[in-house]
Parts: C-alpha cells; structure tokens; sequence
C-alpha cells in the first residue's frame, strides 16, 4: 500500500509515455499522467488500492479542450500525482464518484464553473452558484480574460 | 393642539411619547446574529472581551430576525445570498434598522470588477442602509461608532434611509 | 355530534432546514436535514452563499493584485493562505527568499495559527452552550491581533508576505510582545482544561460524537485536524517540508478514535507545538535583508504549478496555470473545508439532530473559504 504500488498499477494500464516523472521541487508534484477518456475510473481505482487520496479536482478551459485535472496524494513525502485529461467541449467525463466520495462534490464544482457534465454522477447538481444560474463562469468566453491559450502552450505537448 | 411635524410614520403621532420611545429603542439596540464573511469576525469581536458591545447596549445578539432590530450586513452578499438578506429584512418587525459593515456590504469592495459575476455590490440595492462603516474589516472601533451613529440618529428621529435606487442622485445601479 | 379523536401519530420522515442564517453554522451555511423524529437520515450541506468568484478574478488580476484576495478567502488564518500564494508563486518564478523573512513568516503563521485555533475554541464551546470560554478565548486571541496588527496593519486581512519576503520588518518589541504571550498562553491552559476539557457536559456532548475514521477521510480527502483526529499524523509542514520547517522541532498530535473530542484535543496540542514552533524561530531568528530581489512584474515561466501548505483547517493547495505573462490563467484553490465538510454528508446521517452542532462545530469550517 505504498507509492510504489500505484506506479506499479498505472504501469499495467497505460502505455509509458502517458506517465512521466517530474521534479517535485519544480513543479508540486512527482509524477503527471496524460489519461484518456475511458482510463479516468481505472486510474482511480489505482489509487484507491495504493491509499492515495483525491486531493483537488478541477479544469483548464483552453482554446481546443477542457483540461480535466485530478491530483491524487499519498500520506508520504513528494508522493502527488497529477492526472490530466482532455475533454473536448461539449462532451462528458466518465465519474470516479464511485471509487471517492470526495469526487462528488469536486465534479459538482467543476460542472458548476465549467459546465462539464459527468457520466453516472447521482447528483449533478450546482455546488457553487444559485440554481438557476445559466451560465459557468470559469470559462474563457465569460467575462474578462486575458488571452485564450491552446493546450500545447501550456502543457508543451498537442492533445490526445 | 396641532402637530406641527406630519411626517410619514404612524397613523397617530404622538410627538413627545415618540422621542422617549426613541431614546429606549436607540439605547437597546438588538442586533441579529448575521455574518456573512470576513467582517462577521470582527464583528464578533466587538462584541467579546476588549471591545463589549454591551456598554451601549447593543450587545444582545440574537439569532433570529424576529428578536431584532438592527441588521448589521457584515460581510460580501453573493447573489444566492441576496433574496436570504430580503427574507431576513422583512421578517424583522418595525422599527428596524440595518448597518452596512465593510466595503463589501457598502459597495461589493474588492470583489467589484470588471466582469464580476458573483455579488450584489452594495447592501444598498437590497435593503434601505442607515449607518456604512467603512474598512476591509473595520476595526471594532469603527463598528461601535457606527452603532454609536445610529443611536444618534434614532434619537433625532432622523429619516430612514431609503435604497439606493430611490436616493436622490444615486448612480443607476447595474 | 361524534367526538372528533386525534388522529394516531404516523411516523414519518420530514425535512428541516438549517441556515443559511443560523448561530451555529458560522457563516452562511445550509444544512438540509431529512429527520426520522430526532435523527437525521440524510443531511445535505448546501454550499455556495458565499461565492464571491476569487477564481474567475485571479485571471483578470495580476499576480501582485490578486495577493489581497488571498487572506479574504480563510479570512481566520489569512496569514496562512497568503503565505501559501506568495510561496506557490515564488517557486515558479523561482525567488529567492531571505531567511530572516522566512521565519518572520513562519512566527506570523504560528500566531495566526493559534488565533485561529482560539477563535475556534470560543466558538465551539458557545456552540455548545458554554458563553464564558468564548470571552475568555477573545481575550487571548486580541493580543495575538495586536502583535500582528503591529507589523502587518490589519487584525484580520494580513497581506504581509511579499514576493521575495514580507512587508515589514519586525522589531524587539514585537519579540518581546510575542515572548510574553507565549508564557501567557502557556499559563491559560490550565484554565482552559479545567474549564472545558474536564467538564462532565462538554465531554459527553463529544465524547463518541461524530465520528470520522481513517477511512472515510480517505474516501473524502480530509487533511488538517479532521484526519490528525483520526490517527493520521500527516501535516503538509512535516510530509512536503516548506519554508523552515526541517529545521524546527515540533510534533504532530493525532488522535485515535477520530471523534469531536480528538478533534478538539488535536487543535490544542496544535496550540501547543505552535508555541514550541514560535519559540524556537525567536531564537534563532538571522539578522539580514527581509526582501529578496523580486521582479517589479512576476512573470511566472509557462507551465502547471502546484504547491499546498498546512492551514489552520487543512491541507490548502494553490494550482497554478501560467501562460507566462503576468496574469494567471488558471488558479485554483484548493480549500480544506470543502473536503472536511463534505465528509459530514456521510457522518451526520444516523446522529441526532442536536449533534448537528457538535459535529459541524469539531470539523471547523470556514464558508467563504469552501465557496471561494
Ligand atoms: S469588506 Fe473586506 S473584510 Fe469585509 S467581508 Fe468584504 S472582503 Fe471581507
């Protein structure tokens, strides 16, 4: 039940190149996942075997996709984990409600701000804003922003 | 005997029974226990230990809106808040009073910008304020004096204050 | 004419609501409760009557500008979350700091700390019905805002930390004054204990109340005091040393059957190792320049950034995209109560409605800082 055995079980289920080890001390965490769609509940099984605990949830709006992170701790030193997957606008993200409670609120949160919707989630429902707001405000196109950006500024590498 | 002073207020005015009544209201002012953010702390403050609200009577928070007569907005009003305050408001029975603590409360603060999608900017726009004290939170101090303001005001049996859009003047609010 | 008999009493469920203004649920919280007479089946927290969009204004703000924010947002222990935004920035940008900045902020956090843990103190024993332990907490708690009042300017909203170092300097009257304080704390933990901790009402109202294992912290990401009570020594301080922490001694308390009562011996040992924490910073406290040299514009390098410090309430963590100009693209805040309090969803469900107050009380949250 260690670290150990989370990197271990994310080796059997994606390819290599989607895990890469980064620099705690540079970045916050030691490790970033690029999952796809359909790996999301698989990953946090994962992490829910190793003891890991679903620390923060929440999304990047950029000019191609959203950015849906996970970030995943373990009760060690320099153990986060950040998992990062794209979701195209308009689509839905499989929930991990099933595997952490905690997931049910994040994901209320991020359909709230961003308007993501999450498959199988029992209670989607706005966490934040009243329920009759139509509008999620952490979206690029609302409000003031400064520059739209797309994924691969950011993160360097093109969207899967 | 004709009275001279017909202003709106009851139906039947008795001028001298009034500024007593007045003078009693202003000198147990019951403030409902309502925080909202920040500001709610330092309203707590004022009334614990150092600062004791009490002295000028105005100490007896209560938690419900039908023991109270003064409103103090302490702290930022989101919008799923503001039809909460206007129930509250008006669940309170007459003579009533409200203060806007913090700048929040006066006119939305730090949280007003540009594209700001969040807070009513301004107790004003909700209920008639009578007495702003101004800060981000105001001190204790600045509190004690605003309700030292509003004694004084209810003792002169000054006029209420009315909502923002109804002031003369007032800046179309968004 | 038949004599009208009252109708047999049917059991049924009903729904109660508590809040958003209520005396207990410190800030504008809504608790819907679904009751079987005095037990709640269901609860559901209902969050967000403090939304006042801190993440939305980040992205129209520069990073200097939205540093105010960050105190407003756990407005208990604000030194705390700024110290958290300033830190997050710094080492994206990669600042330096000088040391004697770094433990003037370290002794800020303590004391913001205790204040925080003081206040919490008061309150929840007024929660529970005790009014003096809250004059009493008061009392301890302005001289902690008097100390920092002095070097920072605010009682409440510090914005002391700058990018690069603090604000201000601190003086040997803020050293004495925080010396003094420390014997006086030290001297108020008899009386607290006697008052409160030994007391027969108070124990039974959190003794077995409430309670939150190992596992459902796990299951709903608790840090900070709710998952300390529950056995787990994890503190951000000790697991992701930040600042000075290596070079300082303290402990991390934990409890063992993760009820209100563990939660509250939890915070006062944290009062405790806070004190130990401030002690040992005075003394060592370098001489030397208390700004590093910072950029006039922070302009962090393009990338993801996250880094998490231990408040008053839990692991709070900033997550920050930068496009590498001067303004965030994306910043989140990861607040410790909104996992603590959803926690309560699981743990409410079964206790009595007059629990409500203990348990919510014991798990310490502050609204605006859940609803951002
Ligand atoms: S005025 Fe300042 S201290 Fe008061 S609620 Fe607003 S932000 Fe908080």
């Amino acid at each position: 039940m260690s670290f150990d055995d989370f990197k271990e079980g994310l080796g059997a289920l994606l390819e290599p190149s989607a895990v890469r080890p980064t620099d705690f001390g540079k970045r916050g965490y030691s490790l970033q996942v690029t999952a796809k769609r359909d790996q999301v509940e698989p990953i946090a099984r994962v992490a829910r075997e190793a003891d890991l605990f679903l620390e923060a949830m929440t999304a990047v709006d950029f000019a191609d996709a959203f950015q849906v992170i996970y970030l995943y701790n373990a009760f060690g030193a320099g153990s986060r984990v950040r998992v990062r997957v794209a979701v195209k606008k308009g689509e839905s993200l499989p929930t991990v409600s099933t595997v952490y409670d905690a997931a049910l609120w994040h994901e209320r949160e991020v359909f709230d701000l961003f308007g993501i919707p999450f498959d199988n989630h029992p209670d989607l429902r706005r966490l934040l804003l009243p329920e009759d707001a139509d509008f999620h405000p952490l979206r690029k196109d609302f409000g003031k922003v400064h520059g739209v950006r797309s994924t691969d500024e950011i993160y360097g590498e093109p969207t899967a | 005997m004709a009275d001279k002073k017909v202003a709106p207020g009851p139906i039947v005015h008795v001028a001298v029974l009034e500024d007593i009544l007045n003078l009693f209201r202003a000198n147990s002012l019951w403030p409902m226990t309502f925080g909202l953010a920040c500001c709610a702390i330092e309203m707590m403050a004022a009334g614990a230990s150092r600062f004791d609200l009490d002295r000028f009577g105005a100490g007896v928070f209560r938690g419900s809106p039908r023991q109270s007569d003064v409103m103090i907005v302490a702290g930022t009003i989101s919008r799923k808040m503001a039809p909460t305050i206007v129930t509250l408001w008006e669940q309170m029975p007459a003579p009533k009073w409200c203060v806007a603590m913090g700048n929040c409360a006066i006119s939305g603060g730090p949280f007003e910008y540009d594209g700001q999608y969040a807070i009513v900017p301004g107790a004003d726009l909700i209920v008639p304020v009578d007495v702003y004290v101004p800060g981000c939170p105001p001190r204790p101090e600045g509190l004690i004096q605003g309700l030292l303001l509003l004694q004084d005001k209810i003792t002169k049996g000054e006029k209420r204050n009315v909502l923002r859009r109804f002031q003369r003047g007032a800046r179309s609010a968004a | 004419m038949a004599s009208q008999l009252p109708e047999p009493i049917v059991e049924q469920t009903y729904y109660l609501n508590m809040g958003p203004q209520h005396p207990s649920t410190h800030g504008v919280l809504r608790l819907f409760l679904k009751l079987d007479g005095e037990y709640i089946i269901e609860a559901d927290p209902i969050v967000g009557y403090g939304h006042r969009g801190h993440e939305k204004m980040a992205e129209s703000h520069l990073y200097e500008q939205f540093l105010p924010n960050t105190s407003r947002m756990d407005y208990l222990s604000g030194l705390l979350f700024n110290h958290g935004y300033v830190a997050a920035v710094e080492k994206m940008t990669g600042i330096e700091v000088p040391p004697r900045a770094e433990y003037i902020r370290i002794v800020c956090a303590e004391l913001n700390r205790i204040s925080s843990h003081l206040l919490w103190f008061g309150t929840y024993i007024m929660d529970l019905g005790g009014f003096t332990p809250f004059l009493y907490a008061f009392d301890d708690r302005e001289i902690i805002l008097d100390i920092l009042d002095r070097i920072t300017g605010s009682r409440l909203t510090y914005s002391y930390c700058r990018f690069g170092g603090v604000a201000k300097d601190v003086d040997d009257e803020f050293i004495r004054a925080t010396r003094e304080f420390i014997g006086r704390l030290r001297s108020r933990w008899e009386d607290y204990h006697n008052l409160v901790t030994k007391n027969v009402i108070f124990i039974h109202r959190t003794k077995g109340v409430g309670v939150i294992n190992r596992e459902t912290a796990i299951r709903f990401g608790c840090t900070g005091p709710v998952l300390r009570g529950a056995g787990v020594a994890y503190d951000i301080r000790r697991a992701e040393p930040y600042s000075v922490y290596p070079e300082l001694e303290f402990e991390i308390p934990t409890g063992a059957a993760g009820d209100a009562f563990d939660r509250y011996m939890v915070r006062f040992q944290e009062m405790e190792q806070s004190l130990r924490i401030i002690e040992q910073a005075l003394e060592r406290l370098p001489e030397g320049p208390i700004r590093g040299r910072a950029p006039r514009k922070v302009r962090p390098p393009k990338g993801d950034f996250y880094f998490a410090v231990e408040s008053a309430r839990g692991a709070v963590g900033f997550y920050i995209v930068s496009d590498g100009t001067g303004y965030p693209y994306r910043l989140k805040v990861r607040s410790p109560s909104l996992s603590n309090l959803q926690v309560l969803t699981e743990t409410l469900s079964g206790t009595l409605v007059a629990d409500t107050i203990s348990i919510l009380g014991s798990v310490d949250i502050v609204v605006p800082e859940i609803d951002r």
